[in-house]
């Protein structure tokens, strides 16, 4: 199921973002240089970690629409400790946390309370976001202490520390699904719940770890927003849900659970972020971002539902 | 006669709310509360009507771009009117919009067949996104004047669009679900897809429909926003996605589709907009809404479930 046919898939993405670098780089005198590259692979590693955990979630059959809030509230976490003086790796190791309990949250919600995942997640989403306006206070976090930007860009060997956290994490995942058992139980879980748990899956067990893990890495991924921006705004996340669920269905997993690529989100988070700043760059408001990351998902959906590349059905099961 | 322990459910907690009020802010006990509460629910209630039909017709049916198509609708005919729309046309335009994007997601989930939750989160970008990149994020002004006595306008201290518009829809809908075959297909869609197609009942063509109703539903609410606030707001429906679910949820639809009636879900909006018009007058912080009327969507479905799983157990 971590088939070859997603090489094929891989293959394409990897031209179409080169397709775009070059059309972009055409179009702006600025997109090749050197300084908007690490623009974008600043913007895209928060992204990344978020989709790497939607990963895992689309291929066991779920779905979080509050992931954006998640980072925002792991992010008043670093944010606020940073404030009060904390080392930057309590700070660090308290977003971490507070990510990982807000997925313990969700997944005890959608497993334990078997809560449709997509009406859970929306319900929470609100809950989230009124605990940011409170946590905020009507103001924002901004001007916050620089050591943990310090620590992330502190260099071991030559690599920064973000970046060194970045490919952890999604070495530590790809170790997950493909060298342990895990795996196999979140695609078969995705793909069949029922004929899973009479396979001897742990399906519960792994959908609740699917939850907690995409919880974790949105702490992390917070850690890096706060170290990059150093401000917690009230809006913060407000698209990132659909990002980072365009993102992921563009690199080949399939929205109906069973099917994952981790290479083919690395490539989805990348080319919706050259997409996004060359489009910017060429003089399209960021306004229309949200529009044109809606059309996209649509636009390769609906390529695969026409070419036949989805399963024909969405009533097949409810999502989880 | 399903609706009607969820009606006296309802109406206890209503009655709950009202007596917390009355103990803890006397003088919100006037008229003047009624009609603000109904103008309020207005919108919301009409949104949720359709997010209930889209529900009812199960497969996983959700609406997630409601919010979005009553700001595209609303920020669309603002700008037609700029452009020269007659007043009298407002009305027809702002349904037409409405059934024009709702039928969009009609089509991406009847035939395309895309996951409905996916298909109308990508049309809820796109939708709000146009309204706030079209604008800017200001509001639009020029509403025609001949609008606002309507939208503004009481009798017996109930709105006119509440009384003219509202109601009206959900008797109708109530009506036409419960006796005409339209109606029952939607029931047998929710109940099981499989036997509904075998008995061959046109299921497509019965979702696309319920879509379609729920974009026309979303622009109905666009024009009781235009009319009431006399001007376009982009950001008007923030938040309808997850408020008219939970009314739906409250109201007694079954999240699988296939049960529940859309009275219900009058009176579960008139129980939210109660109580965040109560919190309102008790000066509780907005933003305690959003997450109150979330936390509430959860515990509906909780509590459901927990039913379900004592009468399987018992």
């Amino acid at each position: 199921m971590i088939s070859r046919r997603l090489g094929e898939r891989e293959g394409v993405l990897a031209l179409a973002t080169l397709a775009a670098i070059a059309l972009f780089g055409m179009l702006s005198p600025v997109f090749l240089t050197s300084g908007n590259a690490v623009t974008v692979l600043r913007n895209a590693s928060e992204l990344l970690l978020v989709g790497l955990g939607m990963t895992l979630l689309l291929g066991v059959g779920g779905i979080d629409v509050s992931v954006g809030a998640v980072l925002g509230l792991a992010a008043i976490a670093v944010g606020r400790l940073l404030q009060e003086g904390a080392p930057p790796l309590v700070a660090m190791l308290a977003g971490v946390v507070a990510g990982g309990a807000t997925g313990l949250l969700t997944a005890a919600v959608v497993v334990v309370g078997r809560v449709p995942a997509i009406v859970a997640t929306l319900g929470l989403y609100g809950v989230f976001r009124a605990a940011i306006y409170l946590a905020l206070g009507g103001s924002w976090l901004t001007g916050l202490p620089n050591g943990l930007t310090t620590l992330m860009s502190a260099t071991a060997l030559g690599v920064p520390v973000s970046v060194v956290l970045i490919a952890g994490a999604y070495l530590g995942i790809a170790v997950l699904v493909r060298l342990t058992p895990f795996g196999p139980h979140l695609l078969a879980t995705g793909f069949a719940p029922a004929r899973a748990r009479l396979a001897g899956v742990p399906v519960r067990r792994t959908q609740f770890a699917a939850f907690a893990l995409s919880g974790l890495l949105c702490g992390v991924a917070a850690v890096l927003y706060v170290a990059t921006y150093r401000n917690v705004a009230m809006t913060i996340g407000g698209t990132l849900a659909l990002e980072a669920i365009a993102a992921v269905v563009l690199g080949g997993t399939s929205i109906l659970g069973g099917r994952i690529s981790l290479v083919g989100t690395v490539l989805g988070v990348l080319l919706l972020r050259i997409l996004q700043n060359g489009l910017l760059l060429v003089g399209v408001p960021s306004l229309w971002q949200p529009v044109v990351t809606g059309a996209l998902l649509i636009l390769v959906l609906g390529i695969e539902a026409a070419s036949g590349r989805l399963p024909v059905t969405f009533a097949r099961k409810a999502p989880a | 006669m399903r609706a009607s322990p969820i009606l006296v459910i309802l109406g206890v907690l209503w009655l709950v709310v009202v007596a917390g009020l009355a103990a803890l802010a006397p003088t919100a006990l006037s008229l003047a509360t009624v009609t603000s509460v109904l103008q309020f629910a207005t919108i919301l209630a009409l949104v949720a009507l359709g997010q209930s039909v889209v529900v009812l017709c199960g497969g996983a049916g959700i609406d997630l771009s409601v919010g979005g198509t009553v700001s595209l609708t609303a920020t669309l005919v603002a700008l037609a009117v700029t452009g020269g729309l007659p007043a009298i046309l407002v009305p027809p335009a702002c349904l037409a919009t409405g059934l024009a994007l709702g039928l969009v997601n009609g089509l991406l989930v009847a035939q395309l067949r895309l996951l409905p939750l996916i298909a109308t989160l990508s049309t809820f970008y796109v939708y709000s996104g146009t309204a706030v990149a079209l604008t800017g994020g200001g509001a639009l002004g020029g509403v025609p004047e001949t609008l606002l006595p309507w939208g503004r306008g009481t009798l017996w201290a109930m709105p006119l669009p509440f009384l003219t518009l509202a109601l009206p829809a959900f008797v109708a809908v109530a009506a036409l679900l419960h006796v005409t075959s339209w109606g029952r297909w939607v029931y047998a869609l929710g109940g099981s897809e499989r036997s509904a197609r075998l008995t061959g009942i046109p299921v497509d063509r019965v979702r696309l429909i319920a879509y379609g109703f729920s974009g026309a539903a979303a622009g109905a609410a666009a024009l009781v926003s235009l009319a009431w606030l006399g001007s376009a707001r982009p950001n008007i429906g923030q938040n309808l996605e997850l408020t008219s679910l939970t009314a739906a949820m409250l109201g007694g639809i079954a999240i699988v589709g296939g049960r529940g009636g859309v009275m219900g879900v009058l009176a579960a909006v008139l129980l939210l907009v109660t109580l965040q018009t109560g919190l309102l007058r008790l000066n509780v912080n907005a933003v305690w809404q959003i997450g109150i009327v979330g936390a509430l969507l959860v515990l509906v479905l909780l509590v459901d479930n927990a039913k379900l799983i004592r009468s399987r157990t018992s």
